[in-house]
């Protein structure tokens, strides 16, 4: 290889770049918010509610006085790990059931799947509404809600990437050679699934982002004082006329982020492309 | 003599045997190996042969027949585990009959270490001796098979195969992917391998030519069926079948081949 | 009096890569007249397909073609614009494809594929095309052209899509017909019809022929010059039966004698070539063989390039040692 420098020895492409640029600026100011902002999240200042946004407050005050930009920066933080948790979940489950539907006896492949048909068949926003309506919302309720609206996505991926491997030779030389069949899924096929789920999981970080907020906006996600990018949002409904930066300046940053995650997740799937083109020319 | 293996009167249905799209891929085939014997089946496309490979190594089932391992029959899936420790099987296509992810090494080492062969400090020594006797550099065991021209790793495919110490290796077209210069390095190294484990090979192929080249025995087969079998050397001077006579008509250059001069690079 | 078709000179095709241009094809020339066949042989990355994709224009990617001749029936093919491609490619220059399956549409008949070929090239109505549709089919080998057409090529076997592919490549009245591995995927028997079938063609209809296998066997099967491929160059160049009994170049020798005849058993070993062929860009300034070769000589093989040295009747070889032994020169 005679391509040097960090770009070249990892791959990289503007993508990625432009994107995790972003995705960690957004975690910066999330998990040390105090760099960006001194202001106090919940601290109210009644001599200074709805203040358009200065260079004092520079995404203004909301409707009791607080800093908006402070709270969505320290709202960030509980975002991003709520949305980080809910993502790992579902790929955890997603992978385990995607590869279940194509190893696992018939009767369980069968039922794994139609439970994947169902599941993407099925409303999520309308499923969350149904269970929270039964369930008292916590973080735990979200993030159980979160698995449940995203795992068969990652099934479906993991399913058809498996589904492919299965029917190639080194499955079967594996099979003569004696090697047990989870052995064989875990150490021979996974592997080769796992650069999918990796494009996989900026995607389902970014749609985790959005539906802990829509879910958070809906009343159903974290409950108040404590901020959340949905939360905020929904703070601020009230004044969508008067005050729009206490709507669009928290939707500005659920849109960067997901953004971000998502060209992260359009650059791996340039890079993983690429290396797969550079691996037949060898 | 009792043979290692013996296929007896194996037929394979694809599809329920009595609906009308039902396709006979083998009809009342009988094949059995010798010790030390390197059988050949030679068949075109859809002659079989690849299906009937694949029942002797309980890939897959035969719908009537049975194979017996040094006269015993084959009934239990224990029968059948316990056959492939004793016979091998090589894919044709090298390119996805390795796991791509999996190292050289660490792909040759876990056969040892699935079925608890050697100590686990031993490993190591006999995966580098392995690569050796297949022709490659012990350092190959440290590589992933896209590093690997196609000819290096169906030497790997090989060395993968007799890890368990088989004593029936089975190869499926192993050569048909490879270029010319490439194919006699491989058909050659089946014939040092033979020669020092004394194991007995069943090699399929549709080229006559390297069948005639590697075989003792052969069983010619067409449209499901054995239609000439015996000592490759009478079948190939004169065969009795029509089938086959049409065969060996077809091969490229049978013509030109008989005026062909003996070769000699001289340096 | 021949008539020359195709006759290049010197072309080579590069690519662009790390640190200048890669040759892929290192200056080839080659000529074929009508009613006669050049088999090009080789291994995979000799180049061998390159050539034929060249003689198209359909160089992959970002390969630039260049020579000091590329003549066809009194056009330069270096010089054409992708309009005047259009109207050599399919039409007067013919290709059948290794893999037929892939060559045809899986969604369209038979029929309609040739007809589609025929108008795009030729102006005429739907019942001319298909008459002339019917005729190639025929030409091709079908006993029953005309119940091909609303055939679709899943209920036809391998060796019929290869003729189906014959058909539509033979549907234009081509000059020349470019077979790449075209025959490789078929069984043995099939694959001796279609040779026997390209050599009808090529005597009724007066068509060249450009043959490319890898299969030294078949190709004295299909007669006329035969130019063997090594690593992007030409190694050995001349008629088919001379190349075969009298090969000069080690490379053909290590060729013949490591692919088993009908008379090879184990009690006369093949011998392989040792050694694997370069990858593009990795080759010297000495001969491309060099490294593998057996009587490779020290200090000239591995300094420059060898050129053509007569060994026959319009039979060449591009080996310095086979030079020396001629001159009869002491080493």
């Amino acid at each position: 290889m005679t391509s040097t420098g960090i770009t070249g020895r990892l791959y990289l492409n503007p993508l990625i770049i432009l994107g995790g640029l972003l995705f960690a600026f957004i975690v910066l100011s999330s998990f040390q918010a105090q760099l960006l902002t001194q202001a106090d999240p919940l601290g109210t200042d009644l001599g200074a509610i709805r203040q358009a946004p200065s260079l004092e407050h520079p995404f203004g005050t909301d409707g009791v006085g607080r800093d908006v930009l402070a709270r969505v920066a320290h709202g960030g933080r509980l975002s991003l790990q709520i949305a980080g948790v809910g993502m790992i979940g579902s790929l955890l489950v997603g992978s385990i059931t995607g590869l279940l539907a194509v190893f696992a006896p018939k009767p369980v492949r069968w039922s794994v799947e139609r439970a994947i048909d169902i599941q993407l068949a099925f409303p999520y926003v309308l499923m969350a509404i149904a269970i929270t309506s039964a369930v008292r919302p916590s973080t735990i309720v979200l993030i159980l809600l979160m698995i449940l609206a995203g795992w068969a996505a990652s099934a479906r991926v993991v399913r058809s990437i498996a589904l492919q491997e299965r029917g190639k030779d080194y499955v079967k030389a594996a099979a003569v050679l004696g090697i047990p069949k989870l052995r064989v899924v875990l150490l021979h096929v996974f592997p080769t699934v796992w650069p999918s789920v990796v494009v996989l999981a900026a995607m389902q970080m970014a749609a985790m982002i959005v539906f802990e907020a829509t879910l958070s906006f809906l009343g159903m996600g974290i409950q108040p004082p404590t901020p959340s990018w949905g939360g905020i949002m929904l703070d601020g409904k009230n004044y969508i006329t008067s005050s729009w930066w206490l709507t669009t300046l928290p939707g500005l940053a659920i849109l960067v982020t997901s953004l971000s995650l998502i060209l992260i997740g359009e650059g791996l799937q340039k890079r993983s492309l690429f290396l797969r083109s550079r691996e037949s020319d060898s | 003599m009792t043979p290692i293996i013996d296929a007896k009167n194996i037929t394979k249905v694809f599809g329920a045997s009595r609906s009308p799209h039902a396709a006979r891929a083998l009809n009342d085939v009988s094949v059995d190996v010798y010790p030390g014997e390197t059988v050949g089946v030679v068949g075109e496309s859809g002659s079989g042969k690849t299906t009937l490979a694949r029942i002797m190594i309980g890939i897959e089932s035969a719908t009537k027949g049975q194979v017996y391992k040094d006269g015993h029959l084959l009934e239990s899936r224990v029968d059948w585990r316990n056959l492939r420790l004793n016979v091998q099987y090589v894919f044709q296509d090298p390119f996805t009959a390795l796991c791509p992810t999996m190292r050289i090494g660490a792909a040759l080492a876990e056969p040892l270490s699935v079925h608890k062969k050697c100590p686990a400090s031993e490993r190591l020594g006999r995966v580098s001796e392995m690569l050796k006797k297949v022709g490659l550099h012990p350092d190959m065991a440290r590589r992933l098979p896209v590093q690997l021209s196609g000819g290096q790793r169906q030497r790997v495919s090989l060395a993968r195969a007799l890890m368990l110490e088989p004593s029936v290796l089975i190869c499926d077209e192993i050569v048909s992917g490879l270029d010319v210069s490439v194919q006699a390095q491989v058909l050659q190294l089946l014939v040092d391998l033979q020669k020092d484990l004394g194991i007995s090979i069943v090699f399929i192929s549709h080229d006559l030519r390297v069948i005639r080249y590697l075989c003792d025995r052969v069983y010619v087969m067409y449209k499901g069926e054995v239609v000439e079998q015996g000592k490759t050397g009478p079948i190939f001077e004169n065969p009795s079948h029509q089938y086959t006579k049409n065969l060996l008509a077809s091969i490229p250059g049978a013509r030109h081949d008989k005026s062909t001069p003996v070769v000699q690079v001289t340096s | 009096m021949v008539d020359r078709v195709l006759n290049v000179e010197d072309m080579s095709v590069k690519y662009p890569g790390r640190g200048g241009l890669i040759t892929v094809v290192d200056q080839v020339s080659l000529s074929v007249d009508a009613g006669k066949s050049l088999v090009i042989a080789g291994e995979s990355g000799s180049g061998k397909s390159m050539i034929c994709q060249a003689l198209l224009g359909i160089v992959p990617g970002a390969g630039q073609v260049s020579g000091t001749r590329m003549d066809w029936r009194g056009k330069n093919l270096l010089e054409l614009d992708e309009a005047g491609w259009r109207s050599v490619r399919g039409s007067e220059i013919a290709m059948v494809f290794q893999d037929p399956t892939a060559a045809l549409n899986p969604l369209i008949t038979v029929g309609s594929q040739i007809i589609d070929v025929i108008r795009t090239h030729r102006r005429c109505s739907r019942s001319e095309a298909k008459n002339r549709a019917i005729e190639s089919l025929e030409l091709a080998g079908f006993s029953e052209p005309a119940q091909q057409l609303r055939r679709y090529p899943s209920e036809l076997s391998g060796g019929m899509r290869q003729r189906v592919a014959i058909a539509l490549a033979l549907c234009c009245e081509p000059s020349l017909i470019i077979a790449d591995e075209a025959t490789s995927n078929l069984d043995v028997s099939i694959q001796a019809k279609i040779v026997t079938l390209l050599h009808e063609l090529k005597d009724k209809l007066g068509l060249a022929l450009i043959f490319v296998t890898h299969d030294l066997g078949l190709a004295s099967e299909i007669g006329g010059d035969l130019l063997v491929m090594y690593a992007g160059s030409m190694v050995e160049y001349g008629p088919v039966q001379s190349v075969l009994d009298n090969p000069s170049h080690p490379y053909t020798i290590g060729l013949l004698q490591s692919a088993p005849t009908l008379h090879s058993t184990r009690d006369n070993p093949l011998k392989p070539i040792p050694g694997q062929p370069p990858r593009p860009g990795t080759i010297g300034t000495g001969a491309p063989f060099v490294e593998r070769c057996p009587v490779a000589v020290q200090g000239v093989c591995d300094r420059k390039r060898p050129t053509w040295t007569r060994v026959g009747a319009g039979h060449q070889v591009a080996c310095h040692r086979f030079a020396l032994d001629k001159e009869g020169g002491s080493l």
